[in-house]
């Protein structure tokens, strides 16, 4: 495919390598802060073959990995609802709640559903007028206009039978929280290149500047990221902290205007709580007054649903960098991809999961070795 | 390995006790590990016979003498009709593909319907003459059956199950757990067609392609090796779960570990886009007409040979090897020369919006 | 966070006041919301989709211009290669080279 193959191209690839570890005089530990980017620095092995010049941290930039455990407890008494088809990208239909997830749910009778895209719940809304169709609207910047479309649509064609259980978080916040923790060891960011491609650049100007780290927009593929570190380690071997774009054909400065805009119309900023983090200050968005009828969690009464979080996980420390995951008491006894106790456990490239199958490999060939 | 503090699992209770859950769920027909739990804790422990315990694609009984494959499959796919096939061709072809995995050769196939009130007899008989023309081309009768019908809403349309019996040919018999160090392992053809033309057709996530369902007989394959005798060692078609389950099971059975080459990975170009615009991994993707052969090291040339000398085999390919290091763990090496573990998925592939 | 992948876009509509087109991803086509967009592209622009909406054009030019400065670098010479390494593992000793060979990008 255009646009996809050719970042994947083996020789650029180990010609960045070569040329990011030529040019490390020592270890550099960079945060890619988008679970994209975590998918493709897992799947390809990146971190192995820069071992010894760049230590990546995975950070908290999967939507389906920080939505906090109440939101997901709000959408599975939702989705029990017998009047509800509840929709959902197909990834958090494994992220677990409180006592279940929305598999389990499905599984009671539920009617729990995925779709593709947000336009598509609505749609489902039309054809089911007796029903009730909610939408988990998930996600960072990058989801952000086609949520507000969904719920800006619904109510200019007047469809009454649609809402949406908001859970939307923005970057820049969890970037500076990160770097205001006292333990920070994190000296350079990826920064995800579809939420730039939305939201531009600008905010991230005054943060490189205040903290001196260097912020890199990146894009997916094994050279987009690579070329990003070699840009991230190139500036702090040199002792600079710049804002620098390395996916330039999909970011501009000042993102899609467009898209920012209807955003800014149907969602405002508010307080966010981030599975295993905590509340993170004005870091998420939520539906503007106007649009309170579609409002899930007012529409079904879930809006006062508090939760503690299992005190065993300390997915918190994993995804800030704090710890690496085999630190976590829980890993690989009571919390495994089968039996996630947090978050990270729970997709194939969340960063306890990836370390889990990593650690297994290079367990049994430890033991080859020595046996 | 980082060294990590001793936990007593016993004295932690886990808030998400997934594999716990009172209820079936979807996971548990996934092929991968749910469905293996369900096997080894709910039917094993009061089925348990012999014949049973192999957990092969097929089981091997006596009957005077002749050793007999024995295999049986229930169809519940959604949609009926997909682009390549229907549930007919899948229920014809997934059975006598269970039998031929044993190295044996199918004789006869029966055939259980259950159909729902109100099914529209004209989509009945495309089913059923799809069935009909995909067992006459494989050459085996279908030669006893079965109806029932159910109220409106008890099932999806219609489910078919059928049982498939083959002869076992004694100089020819591939099993899961023969896998070996130093064995090549190849792809009878492209993958993760069957899996993408269904998700294509359904509802939720519809897009429009040319991708079809590779469902096919492997049969003719199967006889294609069979002059290569013992050096075949491992014969299977990876079904639900796609490549990688199947590999995780024969890298389990046979003690062994795996190592693959995501280069050498047969997947058309519109698969794979479909694969990137949902966040798929082709290798967990369902086939129906693909399987993965472990064959002696020095006969691999002449297994691909034999594979792309049939129309069904006509892009096999070498996709790794089997290795003494790190037994029971697939490892795939990266175009970049990367290692990653390819596990087993604790359920259903999803698609990602991350 | 967000997976979002480029294709050609093949037709635009206009659905109530909604541009939607329909756009091609190496062969599988998918509806999908051109609103964000619809100002800037035209039949056979790429653009990159997430969740089924076009979230930004993607600028054929610069990525023509970027991939062939990445393609050239990593074509250099292997003496140039040995000369780069030499030069930072003596930077180790000396201070950081502020000058860089990283520029070029």
């Amino acid at each position: 495919m255009k646009y996809l193959s050719e970042y994947r191209d083996a020789d650029i690839a180990k010609s960045l390598i070569a040329r990011i570890k030529a040019r490390a005089t020592r270890r550099w530990t960079l945060m890619e802060v988008c679970g994209g980017q975590t998918h493709t620095i897992v799947r390809q092995g990146l971190d192995e073959l820069l071992e010894g010049a760049v230590e990546m941290i995975h950070g908290p930039g999967c939507p389906v990995c920080v939505t906090p455990l109440e939101q997901i407890d709000k959408a599975l008494a939702i989705a029990a609802r017998p009047e509800v088809i509840f929709t959902s990208f197909g990834d958090m239909l494994r992220v677990p709640g409180s006592d279940c997830d929305l598999q389990q749910v499905r599984a009671r009778g539920g009617a729990v559903r995925v779709v593709y895209s947000p336009l598509d719940a609505l749609a489902l809304a039309q054809q089911h007028l007796d029903k009730e169709v909610v939408f988990f609207a998930v996600g960072f910047e990058t989801t952000a206009p086609a949520n507000a479309m969904a719920v800006w649509r619904a109510r200019d064609l007047g469809v009454k039978n649609f809402s949406v259980l908001v859970s939307h978080v923005t970057v820049p916040p969890a970037i500076t929280a990160i770097l205001e923790s006292s333990d920070n060891r994190v000296q350079g960011f990826l920064a995800a290149g579809h939420v730039c491609a939305v939201m531009g650049w600008e905010e991230y100007e005054p943060i490189a500047t205040k903290h001196r780290v260097p912020i890199i927009v990146t894009g997916f593929e094994p050279v987009d990221i690579l070329e990003g570190i070699w840009m991230a380690v190139d500036q702090l071997e040199a002792g600079r902290h710049e804002v620098m774009n390395q996916y330039v054909r999909s970011v501009r400065r000042q993102g899609t205007p467009p898209a920012r805009a209807l955003v800014a119309q149907v969602f405002e900023l508010a307080d966010r709580q981030w599975r295993g983090i905590g509340e993170i200050p004005m870091s998420g968005l939520r539906l503007r007054e106007e649009f309170a009828e579609y409002d899930a969690e007012r529409k079904f009464g879930v809006g006062g649903l508090k939760v503690t979080e299992p005190a065993d996980c300390r997915a918190g420390d994993v995804l800030t960098g704090r710890i690496k995951p085999p630190q976590c008491a829980a890993f690989g006894t009571i919390c495994t991809p089968e039996r996630p106790l947090g978050a990270p456990m729970v997709s194939t490239e969340g960063a306890c999961s990836a370390y889990y199958n990593l650690a297994k490999y290079r367990a049994t060939d430890a033991a080859e070795a020595t046996s | 390995m980082t060294k990590r503090p001793p936990v007593n699992p016993a004295q932690l209770s886990c808030p998400v006790p997934l594999e716990q859950s009172d209820r079936v769920q979807l996971g548990h027909g996934s092929g991968g590990k749910l469905s293996a739990q369900l096997v080894a804790r709910h039917f094993l422990p009061h089925f348990e016979n012999a014949a049973l315990s192999q957990l092969g694609d097929a089981s091997v009984v006596t009957v005077g003498g002749a050793e007999l494959a024995v295999s049986t499959d229930s169809f519940v796919v959604h949609p009926v009709e997909f682009p390549g096939g229907n549930i007919g061709t899948l229920a014809v072809h997934g059975t006598l593909n269970d039998v031929a995995m044993m190295g044996a050769r199918p004789v006869c196939l029966t055939a259980g319907f259950v159909l729902e009130e109100g099914l529209s007899l004209t989509l009945l008989d495309r089913v059923i003459d799809e069935m009909a023309r995909a067992a006459r081309a494989a050459g085996v009768p279908i030669v006893a059956g079965d109806t029932k019908v159910v109220d409106r809403g008890k099932a999806d349309g219609l489910y078919i199950n059928t049982t498939g019996i083959g002869v076992l040919d004694p100089t020819f018999r591939p099993a899961p757990a023969r896998a070996e160090g130093g064995d090549a392992i190849l792809v009878s053809g492209a993958i993760a067609r069957h899996g993408m033309a269904i998700m294509a057709a359904r509802e939720g996530l519809a897009f429009e392609s040319a991708i079809t369902s590779d469902t096919a007989s492997l049969a003719p394959l199967v006889d294609a090796l069979r002059p290569l005798g013992g050096d075949v060692h491992v014969l299977r078609d990876p079904t639900r779960g796609g490549v990688a389950s199947t590999l995780n099971e024969i890298a389990v059975s046979s003690n062994v570990g795996i190592e693959i080459d995501e280069t050498a990975l047969p997947v058309p170009g519109d698969v794979r886009a479909a694969c990137e615009m949902l966040g798929l991994d082709p290798l967990y993707v369902a086939n129906e007409g693909v399987m993965v052969v472990f064959v002696a090291e020095a006969q691999a040339e002449a297994a691909l040979r034999a594979l792309r000398s049939h129309p069904v085999g006509a892009d096999a390919v070498r996709i790794g090897r089997v290795v003494t290091a790190h037994p029971r763990i697939v490892a795939l090496r990266t175009p970049l020369g990367g290692t990653r573990v390819v596990d087993l998925l604790p359920g259903d592939q999803l698609p990602r919006i991350c | 966070m967000c997976l979002g992948i480029p294709g050609r876009i093949a037709s635009i509509r206009d659905d109530a006041g909604l541009t939607m087109g329909v756009v091609d991803f190496g062969g599988v086509r998918r509806e999908v919301c051109l609103q964000y967009v619809a100002d800037e592209v035209a039949v056979g622009d790429y653009v990159i989709v997430h969740v089924g909406f076009a979230i930004t054009k993607v600028d054929e030019e610069e990525a023509r211009r970027t991939f062939e400065v990445l393609k050239e670098m990593s074509q250099l010479e292997e003496l140039e290669w040995m000369a780069e390494v030499a030069d930072a593992s003596l930077s180790r000793t000396q201070k950081p080279d502020v000058q860089g060979a990283g520029e070029s990008l």
